[in-house]
C-alpha cells in the first residue's frame, strides 16, 4: 500500500508541476480550462488501453500490441461509423474489433504458447502496414480520411468545460477494473493465475479461460480507445493516428504496477502533457518562440522521465508473459 | 538437418504470411495471385530489378542486426528506427557540410552516422542498466523524440536552400559509387554486408560476443561466469546503434537519386521497424539477416510494381511482414508442421 | 472389499517424445497407505499426475469402484475425491493461507467474501488436527507450514484419496515424524493415501503396501510387512546394492579455507548467514547438512564470489581474500559446482564446448589476440574433458540441451574439477540425478579429497553428507548448530539439529 501511496505522490507532484507550467502558460495567454479539456481528451485512449492491460498483465498475459490495436480500431471505427451513420456505432465497432484482436492474441498466447512480446510486436508491425492499406482500400485516399462532422460523438457541456462521454466511461472503467481485481471472485482468480497458474489449475479453475477473458477485455478497452481518437477527438483518421500512444499506455501500466487506478492517474498525467503540448503549439505568442517540434517531444520525454524516476520496486506477477502448460 | 530446420521454419512462416496477406486482398476485390505475380516479377524480373531489390535490402540487413544483437543479449531493442533517423541526420551533416577530400569524406560521413546512431542508443542503454527501464518503452520513446528532432534539424538547419521538402544533398565526394548505370544500388551494400559479417564474427568468435550471448541465454549463469552484465548490455545497444546509424547513412550517401533526407523522413521511415521482421525471419543471425533482407527487399521493391499493376497498395507488404512475425512467435506451429511432415 | 481405485495399462508419452510410463497397473484400496517408490525419473510423478487429472494418459484406463472414468482436468479428479499435493507446491505466494485454501471454492460467485469460508476452513483444520496461521502470506511461511497449507487445500475439497509427491524432501526429521503421525490419523479416518518417495526408510515406515517403479514400469509390489530394504533397492535400481563410495581413512593436511564469523545478507535484505566460522583442510571433505533455505545457498554464493560479504573474513591458504568476484575466486583456486546447474551452471542452448569454458571464457588459454576465442584449442579441451569425466554427448558442438541431466551435471562437475582448484565448493552436486551418475560424482569428490584437495560439500541429502564427509556441520537459520567429525554424531542427533534443537551435551 505504501508503494501505492508513494506512486500516487509522484503523480500528484508531477501534476502539480504541470499545473505550475499551465499557470505560466496562462500568463502568456493560454486558457487552463481548454488545457484541462485537452488533457482529458488525450488521457482517454491512454487510460482505456492501460486499464485493460493492467487486468491482462495481472493474469500473466502481456500485450505489447496495444499500439497496433489502437491503429486498426481507429480506422475500423470510422468505417463502421460511416456504415451505420453513427459515431456511437463506430465506438462499438472499435470495441468489437479490439476484442477480436485480443481474442486472437490470447489464443496464440494460451494455446499456441506464443512468445507474447514477439507476437505483440508482430501485431504492431502488421498495423503499421495494414492501416494505410485500409485507408487506401476503403476511401482511395492515401494516409488520411476526414469523415462528416455529424458522425462525431458529441461532447457534454459542463460548467467546467466540455467532456466526452467516452472520457467518463474510461474513468468509470478504471474504477470498475479496480473493483473487479480486488473485490470479486473473478479478480481473486485473475490475480492468482498470474502468480501461480498451477494453483488455479489444480483448484479446478480453467487457466485458459481466465487468460482468454482478460485478453479479450484488454483488447476491447483498447479498441474503444482506438475508435475514440477519430470519432470523439480528432474528427479524422491518419495512418499514424496513435503516434506511440500504445507504448505510452504500456508505460502507464509499468508505472502503475498493474493497478488500474494508478494507471488512470498516470494516463491523466501524460494526457495533460499532451494537452500542454497541443496548447503551446496553437497559442499565439508562444508558438513562435518554442519550435513546434520540441513541443511535440514533450509527451515522450515526460513518459520516459516519469518511468525512470519511479520505476523502483514494482512487483509484477511471477509468470508474466509465460505460457502455462501442464506437460 | 540442424541448420536446415530454422531455414524451413522461416520459409513456412513467410509462406503463411503471404497467404494471409492474400486473404486480406479478397474483401477489396483485388486478385491475390495476380498481385503476387506482379510482385515477384517486379522484384526479380530483370537484372535491374534484382539490383533494386538489393538496394532495398541494404538498410534492412542493418536494422535487422540492431534487433538481432539485442535479442542475442536478451534485449528487445526496437530503437533502430530512431537511431537510424539520427544516423541519417549525422550523415547529411557530414556529407553535405564538411568539405573533405574524396575517399576520406565517405569514410567520415559513414563513421559520423554510425557514431550518431550509437549515441542515440546510449540513453536507453544506460536507463536499462542503471534503472532497469524496459527497453521497449525507452526505445519507442526515443524513436518518437528522434522523429521530431530529425525533422526539426532537417527543416531548420540542413534544408536545401529554396527547397523545404528535403535536406542539402551529399557532396559528390561523400557519395558511394553507383554500381550500374540507372540503378540505385551503390557500393554501400558491401559495407553493410561487411558489417553483418563483422557482427557475426564478434558474436561467435570473440570473448565479448560469447559473454553477450551468455547474458541473453542465461543471465544468472553469466554472473556466475564473472561476466559484467551491464557492460555486455551496453555493447549490445551500441553495436545495434552503429548498425542503425549505418542504415541511416546508406539511405543518404548510398542511395540515389536524392542523396539527401526528405523533411518527412519518408525515405528512411519504417526501415527500422521492418528490420525486426527481417531479423526474426533471419533467426536473429546476422547472416540469416542478409538473406531475409533480400527477401524483404524483394517484397518492398516488388510491392511498388504490384501497386502499379494490380492496384494493391504497396503498404500491404508491411502488413505481411507483421503477419510473418506473428507466425514466427508461435512455437506450436512448428510442432504441427513437423508432425504433418513426418506423417 | 475390492480396490477403490484401479489404474490399468497406463502409458504416457510426453509431447517431446519422452516415454515416461510403459504400461503401469496400480490400485489403491480404502484406508490404505501405498508407498510409490522409485528413483528419479522412474515415472512416479507422472503416474500420479494422471490419477489427479493433471495429465492425460496416452493409453490405459482408470476405474473407480469398478467404473471407468476419464479425468480431463484436476476438477474432475477432485470431484471423484482424488487430490494431490505436488512436490513443487501449487500455492500463490502473495496470498494468505486462507486465500490459498479457498481458491476455486470461494463460496460465492461474484463478490469475494473471504470470511464466509473462514469458519469452514477452521473447522476442517481442527478436525484433522493441522495448525496453520491463516492470515500470513505464503511467501513468509516456512516450507513445513506451506506443506500443511497444501494438504489443507486438498482436504478442503472433500478429498478421500490423498496423493503426496515426495513430501519429506524439504522437511526436518522431526517434521517428517509429525507428518507421518498426521497421515496415520487420516488413514484411521478412512482416507487412502499414496506416498511417493525415493527413500527406502520412509516407505518402510509409513506404508501398508509398496509399489516400485523403474523406467516407467512396475518392477515389484509387496506388502510392507514382507519387504526388506535389499529387495526394494534391487527393484528400484535393478542391482542388488546401491554402490557406496568407499572412503579410506586419510590424514587431513593444512587448512585451505578458513572462514571467520562470516555474515552474508540474503535476498530479502536480512542476514542469511549469521556469523559462521569453520575451516576446511586439504584432503578432507567438510559437509554441511541442513534443511534447504537455512543460509547454505548464501554461504556458497559468498565463497564463490557471487554475493558480497557483510562481515567476517575468509582466508584461503592463510591469506585473507578481498571482496570476491567469481573470476577472482577462480584465480585464487576455488572451483564452484553451483547448486542448480540449469540456473547457474550452464546455458542449455550453448554448445557443449561453449559450456565447457563457461566461467573460463576470459582466460588467456582460450583466447587469441584481440579477444578472439581460440576455437581449435577450446574444442580440443572439451573433447579431453568429455573423455576424462565420462560425459556422454552427441558431440562437442551439440547443444547442451541434448545431453541427459546426468551428463549435463558431469560436464559441469568436470569443468570445475579441471580447473585444478585448491578448494572445491560442491553444492547439491547430485540432486535429481540417476543412481549411476550420482555414484560417479560422489566418487570424483572422494578422489579429489584423496588427491589432497579441500572439499566443501553442501547438501540437503543427509545420507550424502554422512557418506562422504570427514567432518560435518549442521546449519540452521544461518548458524552452525554442531561441528565435528562425522563419527561424533548419530543420525538422530543430526536430525534434531536440522530442526533447530541442540541435543544435550552438544555445545556449538
Ligand atoms: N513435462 C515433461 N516433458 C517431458 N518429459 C518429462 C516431463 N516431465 C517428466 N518427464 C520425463 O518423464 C520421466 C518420468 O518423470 P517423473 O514422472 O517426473 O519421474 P519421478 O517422479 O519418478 O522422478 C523422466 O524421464 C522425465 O524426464
Ligand atoms: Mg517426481
Amino acid at each position: 500500500m505504501s508503494g501505492f501511496l508513494s506512486r500516487l505522490g509522484w503523480i500528484v507532484l508531477a501534476i502539480l508541476g504541470l499545473g505550475l507550467l499551465a499557470y505560466g502558460l496562462d500568463q502568456v495567454g493560454l486558457e487552463p480550462i481548454s488545457l484541462l479539456e485537452a488533457g482529458l481528451l488525450a488521457m482517454t485512449p491512454l487510460a482505456l488501453a492501460a486499464v485493460g492491460e493492467c487486468v491482462n498483465e495481472k493474469a500473466g498475459v502481456v500485450n505489447i500490441g496495444l499500439e497496433g490495436i489502437l491503429l486498426i480500431t481507429a480506422v475500423v471505427g470510422v468505417w463502421v461509423a460511416e456504415q451505420f451513420g453513427s459515431g456511437i456505432a463506430g465506438l462499438i465497432g472499435g470495441m468489437v474489433v479490439g476484442a477480436l484482436i485480443g481474442l486472437v492474441l490470447g489464443l496464440l498466447a494460451v494455446y499456441g504458447r506464443a512468445d507474447q512480446i514477439i507476437a505483440g510486436m508482430g501485431l504492431n508491425l502488421f498495423a503499421l502496414g495494414f492501416t494505410p492499406y485500409l485507408l487506401m482500400s476503403l476511401w482511395a485516399f492515401p494516409g488520411i480520411h476526414i469523415f462528416p462532422r455529424e458522425l462525431m460523438v458529441p461532447r457534454w457541456i459542463t460548467p467546467l468545460g466540455q467532456i466526452s462521454p467516452v472520457t467518463l466511461a474510461a474513468i468509470l472503467l478504471a474504477f470498475l477494473a479496480h473493483i473487479l481485481l480486488h473485490h470479486t471472485v473473478l479478480g481473486f482468480r485473475i490475480r492468482a493465475v498470474g502468480e501461480k497458474p498451477e494453483a488455479v489449475d489444480v483448484a479446478g479453475v480453467r487457466v485458459d479461460g481466465l487468460r482468454l477473458f482478460t485478453s479479450v477485455l484488454g483488447g476491447a478497452l483498447c479498441g474503444l480507445g482506438g475508435a475514440f481518437m477519430p470519432l470523439a477527438w480528432f474528427g479524422g483518421v491518419v495512418k499514424e493516428i496513435s503516434a506511440g500512444r500504445g507504448f505510452i499506455a504500456l508505460a502507464c501500466v509499468v508505472f502503475a504496477g498493474l493497478e488500474p487506478l494508478l494507471a488512470l492517474a498516470a494516463a491523466f498525467l501524460f494526457g495533460l502533457t499532451e494537452g500542454i503540448a497541443y496548447a503551446v503549439a496553437i497559442t499565439p505568442g508562444v508558438k513562435e518562440r518554442i519550435p513546434f517540434y520540441f513541443v511535440n517531444m514533450l509527451p515522450y520525454v515526460v513518459t520516459l522521465l516519469v518511468v525512470t524516476l519511479v520505476i523502483g520496486r514494482r512487483r509484477f506477477p511471477r509468470t508474466i508473459g509465460r505460457p502455462y502448460t501442464r506437460e | 538437418m540442424r541448420r536446415a530446420r530454422p531455414l524451413l521454419e522461416s520459409l513456412v512462416a513467410v509462406g503463411i504470411g503471404l497467404i494471409a496477406g492474400g486473404a486480406l486482398m479478397l474483401p477489396f476485390r483485388y486478385h491475390p495471385l495476380k498481385a503476387y505475380q506482379a510482385l515477384f516479377q517486379g522484384a526479380f524480373g530483370t537484372p535491374h530489378d534484382v539490383m533494386e531489390t538489393l538496394a532495398f535490402a541494404t538498410p534492412l540487413m542493418l536494422t535487422a542486426v540492431t534487433f538481432a544483437v539485442g535479442v542475442r543479449a536478451g534485449l528487445f531493442n526496437i530503437g533502430a528506427e530512431g537511431q537510424m533517423y539520427i544516423g541519417a541526420i549525422g550523415a547529411v551533416f557530414a556529407a553535405s557540410l564538411l568539405p573533405l577530400p574524396p575517399g576520406l569524406h565517405i569514410l567520415v560521413a559513414t563513421l559520423v552516422a554510425m557514431i550518431c546512431g550509437a549515441l542515440w542508443s546510449l540513453v536507453p542503454a544506460l536507463l536499462k542498466i542503471w534503472r532497469g527501464v524496459h527497453e521497449v518503452i525507452s526505445t519507442i520513446m526515443f524513436n518518437w523524440i528522434a522523429f521530431h528532432l530529425a525533422t526539426y534539424l532537417a527543416i531548420y538547419y540542413l534544408a536545401e536552400p529554396g527547397r523545404a521538402e528535403r535536406t542539402r544533398p551529399a557532396l559528390p565526394t561523400a557519395r558511394y559509387p553507383i554500381l550500374a548505370e540507372g540503378s540505385t544500388l551503390t557500393a554501400v551494400i558491401f559495407v553493410a554486408i561487411l558489417f553483418c559479417l563483422a557482427v557475426y564474427f564478434l558474436l561467435w568468435g570473440t570473448r565479448m560476443g560469447y559473454e553477450m550471448r551468455l547474458v541473453g541465454e542465461n543471465p544468472e549463469a553469466a554472473r556466475y561466469a564473472g561476466v559484467q552484465i551491464g557492460q555486455a548490455l551496453l555493447w549490445s545497444f551500441l553495436i545495434g546503434g552503429m548498425a542503425a546509424g549505418l542504415a541511416g547513412a546508406s539511405q543518404i550517401i548510398g542511395r540515389p537519386p536524392a542523396w539527401s533526407l526528405y523533411a518527412t523522413l519518408g525515405n528512411v521511415a519504417t526501415l527500422g521497424f521492418d528490420g525486426i521482421g527481417v531479423a526474426l525471419v533471419g533467426r536473429n543471425h546476422p547472416l540469416g539477416g542478409i538473406l531475409a533482407a533480400i527477401l524483404f527487399g524483394a517484397l518492398q521493391h516488388g510491392g511498388r510494381f504490384m501497386e502499379y499493376h494490380a492496384g494493391v497498395v504497396s503498404e500491404l507488404v508491411r502488413a505481411v511482414n507483421g503477419l510473418i512475425v506473428i507466425t514466427l512467435a508461435i512455437p506450436e506451429l512448428w510442432t504441427l508442421v513437423r508432425r504433418r511432415l513426418t506423417l | 472389499m475390492g480396490p477403490r481405485i484401479e489404474m490399468r495399462g497406463i502409458h504416457k508419452v510426453y509431447p517431446d517424445g519422452t516415454v515416461a510410463l510403459r504400461g503401469v497397473d496400480f490400485r489403491l484400496g480404502p484406508g490404505e497407505i501405498v508407498g510409490l517408490l522409485g528413483e528419479n525419473g522412474a515415472g512416479k510423478t507422472t503416474l500420479m499426475k494422471i490419477l489427479s487429472g493433471l495429465l492425460q494418459p496416452t493409453r490405459g484406463e482408470i476405474r473407480i469402484d469398478g467404473r471407468p472414468v476419464r479425468f480431463r482436468n484436476p476438477a474432475d479428479a477432485l470431484r471423484a475425491g482424488i487430490g494431490m499435493v505436488h512436490q513443487i507446491f501449487t500455492l500463490v505466494p502473495p496470498y494468505t493461507a486462507l486465500e490459498n485454501i479457498i481458491l476455486g471454492q470461494e463460496g460465492s460467485n461474484l463478490w469475494l467474501v473471504k470470511d464466509r469460508a473462514r469458519d469452514q476452513v477452521q473447522r476442517l483444520l481442527e478436525e484433522v488436527g493441522l495448525s496453520i496461521p491463516l492470515d500470513t502470506p505464503m511467501e513468509l511461511l516456512p516450507i513445513g507450514v506451506q506443506q500443511r497449507v497444501e494438504i489443507a487445500k486438498v482436504l478442503y475439497r472433500g478429498t478421500q484419496t490423498l496423493i503426496l509427491d515426495e513430501p519429506t524432501s524439504a522437511l526436518t526429521p522431526l517434521e517428517v515424524d509429525e507428518l507421518f503421525r498426521f497421515l496415520r490419523r487420516l488413514k484411521e479416518g478412512g482416507r487412502s493415501i499414496v506416498f511417493i518417495t525415493h527413500k527406502l526408510r520412509e516407505v518402510l515406515e509409513i506404508s501398508d503396501r509398496i509399489v516400485v517403479l523403474r523406467n516407467g514400469r512396475v518392477t515389484g509390489e509387496i506388502s510392507t510387512r514382507e519387504a526388506t530394504p535389499e529387495l526394494l533397492a534391487e527393484w528400484m535400481v535393478g542391482r542388488a546394492v546401491v554402490p557406496r563410495v568407499s572412503r579410506s581413512p586419510h590424514p587431513p593436511g593444512e587448512p585451505v579455507l578458513i572462514v571467520r564469523d562470516l555474515e552474508v545478507i540474503g535476498d530479502l535484505g536480512l542476514p542469511a548467514v549469521k556469523g559462521v566460522s569453520f575451516e576446511v583442510r586439504a584432503g578432507e571433505i567438510f559437509g554441511i547438512a541442513g534443511v534447504e533455505g537455512n543460509g547454505q545457498s548464501e554461504l556458497a554464493q559468498a565463497l564463490g564470489g557471487l554475493r558480497p560479504i557483510h562481515r567476517g573474513e575468509i582466508l584461503l591458504d592463510g591469506k585473507p581474500l578481498p571482496a570476491l568476484t567469481p573470476i577472482e575466486a577462480y584465480r585464487r583456486g576455488i572451483a564452484h559446482i553451483p547448486e542448480d546447474r540449469l540456473r547457474f551452471g550452464m546455458a542449455l542452448n550453448f554448445e557443449v564446448a561453449e559450456n565447457s569454458i563457461l566461467s573460463r571464457q576470459w582466460e588467456p588459454t582460450f583466447l587469441r589476440g584481440w579477444g578472439r576465442l581460440d576455437w581449435p584449442r577450446i574444442l580440443a579441451f572439451t573433447a579431453a574433458l568429455l573423455q576424462r569425466f565420462q560425459v556422454i554427448a552427441p558431440g562437442v558442438r551439440a547443444p547442451a540441451r541434448s545431453l541427459s541431466g546426468g551428463n549435463q551435471q558431469k560436464l559441469v562437475v568436470g569443468r570445475e574439477l579441471a580447473k585444478e582448484p585448491r578448494l572445491i565448493l560442491a553444492v547439491h552436486p547430485t540432486r535429481g540425478l540417476d543412481v549411476a551418475s550420482t555414484a560417479y560424482i560422489r566418487e570424483l569428490l572422494v578422489q579429489m579429497r584423496d588427491a589432497g584437495k579441500a572439499v566443501l560439500l553442501i547438501s540437503a541429502d543427509l545420507d550424502e553428507v554422512l557418506e562422504l564427509s570427514d567432518r560435518i556441520a549442521v546449519m540452521y537459520e544461518g548458524k552452525f548448530l554442531g561441528v565435528g567429525p562425522v563419527e561424533a554424531f548419530t543420525r538422530e542427533e543430526i536430525g534434531l539439529m536440522m530442526g533447530g534443537i541442540v541435543p544435550q551435551g552438544r555445545a556449538v
